[in-house]
């Protein structure tokens, strides 16, 4: 059976039987605000903090590889550098839609990640830097204070898997020079970055996990549950009309992988599956080896059949994600790659809709009447 | 930050520990004193697609609801008169007028069919002249209509509002000419009334025109880059100064200001909260308001359940204070003090620069779901 027929029909029967479990929702009284308490305090205080200390290790071996790379440039090292990077990025991509506090605070998420850039920035900009190379560019604290198009993931990647780059790194040239000791300043930035980030995140945690009237801040433990409902609920948004219709274009001859989000490195949908990894913490509470299965979002859901639907429902998505090849460009080359690539955004589309519907209804983080339908 | 606010702090003349502060801040973010006899007045909704005027004490205690057609939106006041207009919010059909003391019916308004009223109209200052924003939708152009009060209400004229999809309007000091929020959105009844037509395209602006001719005298837009952001809400403080709030029609991690000021005759000046506010303000201000003292601009942000304060001399951030679902906004007789109205049904009494937030008393008004906009009616 073709892939979007099957997920068609998985999706739609689990709709019909998530209609039955919202119908009955509607009557449901106020979830007492003690009931967000567990939630928050277990995604904010026992998830993130573990996953923050990983990101933060991560960049601190990126740095440390590809400063011995450049001490001794070299091919095979080169793989270790870009090995590296995937798995800084892997763990970023993963909490990326976590989208609140010291994640956005001076700027952080565009400094560690500047996409989408609708304008070609961050490329005019690294052609020229490329061509002038400023010396401030190699010192990492110079560097923090640079455009945001300049210091992280997309610059590194520029500098660690674009072809001409990659040529300049191994043969050590005058460019290739310049390349490692400024991609050595963006990874120090980096970790630099992720330790604020690290350290910054228990504050935050506990003014969230502690909401209550006096906060002028989070009055409620539902009112800060909502943000976590809304990072869920933006992140898959932004998967569907960003790390998707952004390449996917008005249609097929419109379609450009360039577009798509970390594709110099060919890893747009492995970004996407790495999404997806991080939002379903929101909502389950385990997160890899971390937390704990049903504490999340999903401990407020008191319908079994509709948390089983939504798991899914998501597994399902999952699946089409991995089923994929890691790069919209590869993908797009296929046949039916467009088709491919509509029927995933589809299926996004889908998630987003239960989690409207059904997350935000049977949470009560849905949003109030003039958040959902003001002027 | 707090830098700034240590500084607003100074120039407002409350440096000192609280109880060396001027007694009318002082009590301020306190229970209402009792000659606080001030009327509160909105549009609302019930749990049944029930649309309401209702108007509550400074303790929040309802007065009393009037049932509406349809769902409202902003409230005009005619100055020195029982007379409130009540205008359907966008793609609107009906006009109400309405005795502020009782909410009785005193006169209705009728939009032409080539026409949808916006839910924004403003009075002039001697209550002769109600003006409201319409939408003349097969021509995709705004236009400010004009009602003779003293003569039931007749529809005297219609000026062009220099625009597409004007929302809310205000008097300029001296009373002679009304700033007009264009916000860029064209609609058509045959597409719901209230779905963008035009995102690609939209080209808001601020506009003033002349009340009595409708001459254009001032225009101003935000560069081209920011041309999806829909100005949409605005006050203007005594001195002229008009502070805007916006609604992004763009991707929800764009980073784009939200907030302008305009001085008529200068450029808008974007302004932006820090980022961990920014973002939390969700691309979305749904109402403006100066305080008392016109030194204080509140900017409600309902899809982030927060409303930001800004200090209108120096266009500085000032402080945010939650408020979920909250957005009607309404400046008591205080400096920097608000009262805040929500969704969800609170009413709260907010104060701006010690940054306290305390719940109307009266439980009565948390029967209702508070609409977007609040107006103060000074006893």
């Amino acid at each position: 059976m073709p892939l979007s027929s099957s997920w068609r029909i998985t999706l739609l029967s689990t709709a019909a039987a998530l209609a039955v479990s919202f119908t009955s929702q509607n009557a449901q009284a106020d979830i007492p605000d003690e009931n967000y308490r567990p939630a928050l305090d277990h995604l904010l205080t026992k998830v993130m903090p573990p996953k923050l200390d990983d990101f933060h290790d991560a960049t601190g071996d990126l740095t440390k590889s590809i400063t011995d790379f450049c001490a001794s440039p070299d091919a095979d090292d080169l793989k270790d550098v870009q090995e590296d990077f995937h798995n800084a990025m892997d763990i970023w991509q993963e909490i990326q839609p976590w989208r609140m506090g010291p994640l956005v605070a001076k700027g952080r998420d565009q400094h560690i990640e500047y996409w989408p850039d609708k304008h070609g920035t961050a490329a005019r900009q690294f052609r020229k830097l490329l061509f002038s190379k400023p010396a401030s560019y190699t010192d990492p604290v110079q560097l923090a204070e640079a455009s945001a198009a300049l210091q992280g993931f997309p610059a590194l990647e520029e500098v660690l898997f674009d072809d001409s780059n990659i040529d300049h790194l191994t043969k050590g040239d005058e460019d290739g020079v310049f390349l490692c000791q400024y991609g050595t300043a963006i990874a120090t930035n980096l970790q630099t970055i992720t330790g604020e980030l690290r350290d910054e995140w228990p504050e935050f945690a506990e003014a969230m996990a502690t909401a209550g009237p006096d906060s002028m801040d989070y009055p409620t433990a539902k009112f800060a549950a909502t943000d976590l409902y809304r990072a869920l609920h933006e992140g898959l948004l932004i998967i569907s009309t960003q790390k998707l219709g952004r390449p996917l274009g008005e249609n097929e001859k419109d379609a450009k992988a360039s577009r798509a989000e970390s594709e110099v490195s060919k890893r747009s949908l492995r970004n996407v599956a790495h999404n997806l990894t991080g939002l379903l913490a929101i909502y389950d509470g385990k997160w890899g080896d971390v937390g704990t299965e049903g504490a999340g979002l999903a401990s407020l859901i008191d319908s079994s059949l509709l948390d089983r639907s939504f798991r899914l429902n998501w597994q399902t998505v999952t699946d089409a994600v991995l089923e994929r090849p890691e790069s919209i460009d590869t993908l797009l080359a296929q046949s039916d790659g467009y088709q491919s690539l509509v029927d995933l955004k589809s299926q996004i589309d889908f998630l987003i809709t239960l989690v409207e519907n059904d997350i935000g209804g049977t949470t009560q983080l849905g949003g109030g009447f003039n958040a959902l339908d003001g002027d | 930050m707090r830098h700034q606010r240590r500084e607003f702090l100074k120039l407002m003349g409350v440096g000192g520990a609280f109880t060396l502060l001027p007694l009318n801040i002082a009590r301020a973010a306190s229970t209402p004193a009792i000659e606080d006899r001030a009327v509160y007045i909105s549009a609302s909704a019930g749990d049944a697609d029930d649309f309401y005027v209702s108007a509550f004490n400074a303790s929040g205690k309802i007065l009393f609801e009037q049932a509406l057609p349809g769902r409202g939106h902003d409230i005009g006041l005619r100055p020195n008169h029982v007379d409130v207009a009540a205008v359907e919010r966008r793609p609107g059909l009906y006009g109400l007028i309405l005795d502020r003391h009782t909410g009785d019916v005193r006169a209705k308004l009728h939009c032409p069919e080539d026409r949808r009223f916006y839910g924004h109209a403003i009075y002039s200052n001697d209550g002769r002249f109600l003006y409201i924003t319409e939408n003349d939708f097969d021509h995709a152009r705004g236009v400010v209509s004009v009602w003779d009060a003293e003569d039931g209400y007749r529809r005297v004229a219609e000026f062009d509002s220099f625009g597409t999809g004007p929302h809310e309007l205000h008097l300029m000091p001296g009373g002679e000419q009304l700033v007009i929020a264009n916000g860029g959105l064209h609609t058509h009844p045959d597409f719901d009334g209230r779905t963008a037509l035009n995102i690609d395209s939209m080209e808001p602006n601020l506009s003033i025109i002349d009340r009595h001719t409708g001459k254009l005298i001032h225009q101003a837009s935000l560069k081209h880059d920011w041309h999806q952001l829909s100005i949409r809400h605005l006050d203007v403080a005594a001195n002229g100064t008009i502070a805007a709030g916006f609604q992004y029609q763009g991707e929800i991690n764009d980073q784009v200001p939200l907030v302008g000021v305009w001085q008529p005759g200068k450029e808008i000046r974007p302004i932006e909260a820090p980022d961990n506010v920014q973002y939390r303000m969700r691309q979305y201000c749904g109402s403006v308001r100066f305080d008392a003292s016109g030194q204080v601009f509140g900017i409600s942000c309902p899809r982030g359940g927060l409303v930001t304060f800004w200090d209108a001399k120096t266009n500085d951030f000032l402080t945010h204070i939650a408020a979920p679902d909250g957005c009607g906004l309404a400046a008591t007789d205080r400096p920097g003090e608000f009262v805040g109205t929500s969704g969800l049904g609170n009413g709260w009494r907010m104060d701006a620069i010690r940054r306290k937030r305390v719940e109307l008393p009266d439980d009565s008004h948390k029967s209702l779901h508070w609409d977007n906009h609040l107006r103060r009616i000074t006893a």
